[in-house]
């Protein structure tokens, strides 16, 4: 399956899709420069971080920048942005890493995007629907359709909760925003493994 | 204008089509005639063993052999596929569709069209035949493009001709992907003629239900022949076709999901997918801290000497910023290796890649090789990790290219391997 994955990969990279990247090597250009970036921002301000410390900074970073790159079209990149900014420890970083693009992407409009309010009152709805079922204790038989229905929905929530923001968005703009976090994830994982043999490479010739 | 391009050329095709049939059967030759139905069925599926059978038609019969290079010549000026309908006497039309991955089995099923349409006719009585219908065809389209222009009332009947069209054809992928322009034509012309108070185009981009009746837009859709003109049906079909669409997007991104026409299963290879995706990232970002054990990319340093000299990308002295650009440059040839060599199974074919990698750079080596124990990574058995990367070694240096890779890589490696068994 890996096979046709990567194939299918550099196949895509090519095609337009309407909604997401025009050129997929310069995302990943400028996604590579910003990481580096994001990178020795920080380097410079720690201390001596041991391997899970450094794994956890080296994806911090990766997804901050990741996120300020698509930030202005898509959902996904504001919801690990404030996610990142709830923690203590990152907050700092996440600083840094935008710089001057902060205060843009920090306004109070777009914190109502991850605003709780949606949510509590999606958990308000569940809970009515739950009640509302249970009363109704008639059997009915059970049809192909409401089979297929049940699994959608159980796969949707597995979608949403895969997808950074997910929680508080509709179907449709599920979708979108998991094309888009798609096309953003391919194109991280080629730059960082780009940026790995880069360095093994060096590490092997510094030897 | 657009949506008008893609909808006059399958009314032509339609047309073309209509009247061949009929000629076809006036003339008396029913067991050609019984060859183009099935031709027609068969091509109607895209599917391999079709592609054989037109293979061996073509082969079979020379007429046909010199139609295919004449319609073959047509095809790559076929997506204009409007000013060039005089041209040419077969008339070459596409089911112009927005997703990529239908356009190449498009344009070869138009083709397997066009051929069994001529068949059994001589060619140049076909071409003759072509052309009349073309020219019918094409006053036939002008028509219904004006009165499309000017009434929507006229609209309806000629929607009613393209679904008594369409089910001739029967083909249902077809039809969806036409009755998605056709919906999306719709949304246009509503959009053009702005003396309609009723209507007005919205893109359906934006987050808007149609169940939200609170805004003053409605997206106008025009009933489908057959089927229930309610608003709340209504409602859901155009619902239904966004999701679809989107759908569609996703099935060209998400690779292995041609197959798999359901919802459901859809989103379940989107979900295995995107947590295949998150889990590379973070083995990736594994490596990458064992890698580089002080998190120093300050990449001053690193380009001060050449690495390499047979390679064929040459990194300048620079400053860190130009990291970038080399790096830039590795993107090409880092990912087709990583095609190429990630075209391996979990178990490492080492005589294959050494073929492979006989035809590239030499500084490309190293990148191979880590990339190929990366990905057997992405299932979580570390343990054999080590050994792979061992036994490559141990091949790559039977073959004799243990020139470029000291003993020095595999210490490194197998330091790193064990740095990363310790902490995990």
């Amino acid at each position: 399956m890996n096979r046709r994955w990567i194939t299918k990969t550099t196949h895509l990279c090519n095609i337009s899709v309407p909604f997401a990247m025009r050129a997929p090597s310069t995302f990943k250009q400028e996604l590579l420069k910003r990481w580096l970036q994001g990178l020795q921002l920080c380097v410079s301000s720690s201390k001596e971080m041991n391997f899970l410390e450094r794994k956890k900074a080296i994806k911090l970073s990766a997804d901050v920048v990741m996120a300020s790159a698509r930030a202005g079209k898509s959902y996904w990149s504001y919801a690990i942005i404030s996610n990142a900014l709830k923690q203590e420890e990152s907050k700092t970083l996440v600083r840094n890493i935008l710089g001057t693009e902060f205060e843009k992407l920090t306004k109070p409009g777009m914190e109502a995007f991850t605003s709780h309010k949606r949510v509590t009152s999606r958990s308000i709805l569940r809970r009515s629907y739950i009640s509302c079922r249970i009363k109704k204790i008639a059997p009915k038989r059970v049809q192909a359709s409401s089979i297929a229905k049940r699994l959608v929905k159980k796969r949707t929530k597995v979608l949403r909760g895969l997808i950074p923001g997910g929680e508080s968005i509709d179907e449709f703009s599920l979708l979108e925003e998991s094309l888009d976090y798609i096309l953003s994830l391919k194109a991280q994982v080629d730059v960082m493994q780009c940026l790995i043999e880069v360095s093994e490479l060096l590490k092997d010739k510094s030897y | 204008m657009l949506h008008y391009q893609y909808i006059t050329p399958e009314i032509l095709a339609g047309k073309v089509m209509d009247l061949q049939w009929q000629q076809q059967q006036q003339q008396q030759q029913p067991q050609q005639n019984y060859l183009n139905e099935t031709q027609f069925s068969d091509f109607s599926q895209q599917s391999h063993p079709t592609m054989q059978q037109f293979q061996e038609l073509i082969d079979n019969d020379p007429t046909l052999r010199e139609l295919t290079n004449r319609t073959m010549k047509v095809d790559p000026c076929s997506e204009n596929g409007w000013p060039e309908l005089g041209k040419y006497p077969i008339p070459r039309t596409g089911f112009v569709s927005p997703s990529p991955s239908g356009f190449a089995t498009d344009s070869i099923e138009m083709m397997g069209y066009s051929i069994s349409r001529t068949a059994s006719s001589p060619p140049s009585v076909a071409e003759e035949k072509g052309r009349e219908s073309v020219l019918t065809a094409s006053s036939l389209g002008r028509e219904s493009f004006k009165k499309r222009k000017m009434d929507k009332a006229h609209n309806s009947k000629v929607a009613a001709e393209d679904n008594k069209e369409k089910r001739a054809k029967g083909d249902e992928e077809e039809e969806s992907k036409i009755t998605e322009q056709n919906n999306t034509s719709t949304t246009t012309t509503a959009a053009a003629n702005n003396n309609n108070s009723e209507t007005s185009g919205d893109t359906s981009k934006e987050n808007s239900k149609v169940s939200e009746v609170q805004k003053p837009d409605y997206i106008h859709v025009r009933a489908r022949r057959g089927q229930a003109t309610d608003s709340h049906s209504l409602a859901e079909r155009v619902r239904r076709e966004k999701i679809s669409e989107r759908m569609k997007y996703l099935q060209d991104l998400v690779p292995g999901c041609n197959k798999i026409t359901g919802k459901a299963g859809m989103l379940d290879e989107i979900i295995n997918y995107v947590q295949s995706l998150q889990r590379q990232v973070e083995f990736l970002s594994m490596k990458l801290a064992v890698v580089n054990p002080r998190l120093d990319f300050n990449v001053d340093n690193f380009f001060t000497k050449e690495m390499f000299p047979a390679s064929t990308t040459s990194f300048p002295v620079g400053i860190s910023s130009e990291l970038a650009n080399p790096a830039y440059l590795q993107f090409n040839n880092p990912v087709q290796q990583v095609v190429t060599c990630c075209g391996l199974d979990m178990a490492i074919n080492p005589p294959e890649m050494t073929i492979r990698r006989t035809t590239s750079a030499p500084v490309s080596m190293p990148e191979s090789f880590l990339d190929s124990s990366c990905f057997n990574q992405v299932q979580p058995s570390s343990s054999t990790w080590e050994t792979d990367l061992q036994g490559l070694y141990n091949v790559e240096s039977y073959q004799g290219r243990s020139t470029l890779f000291p003993s020095q890589p595999l210490s490194g490696t197998l330091e790193a391997a064990t740095i990363l068994k310790m902490e995990m």
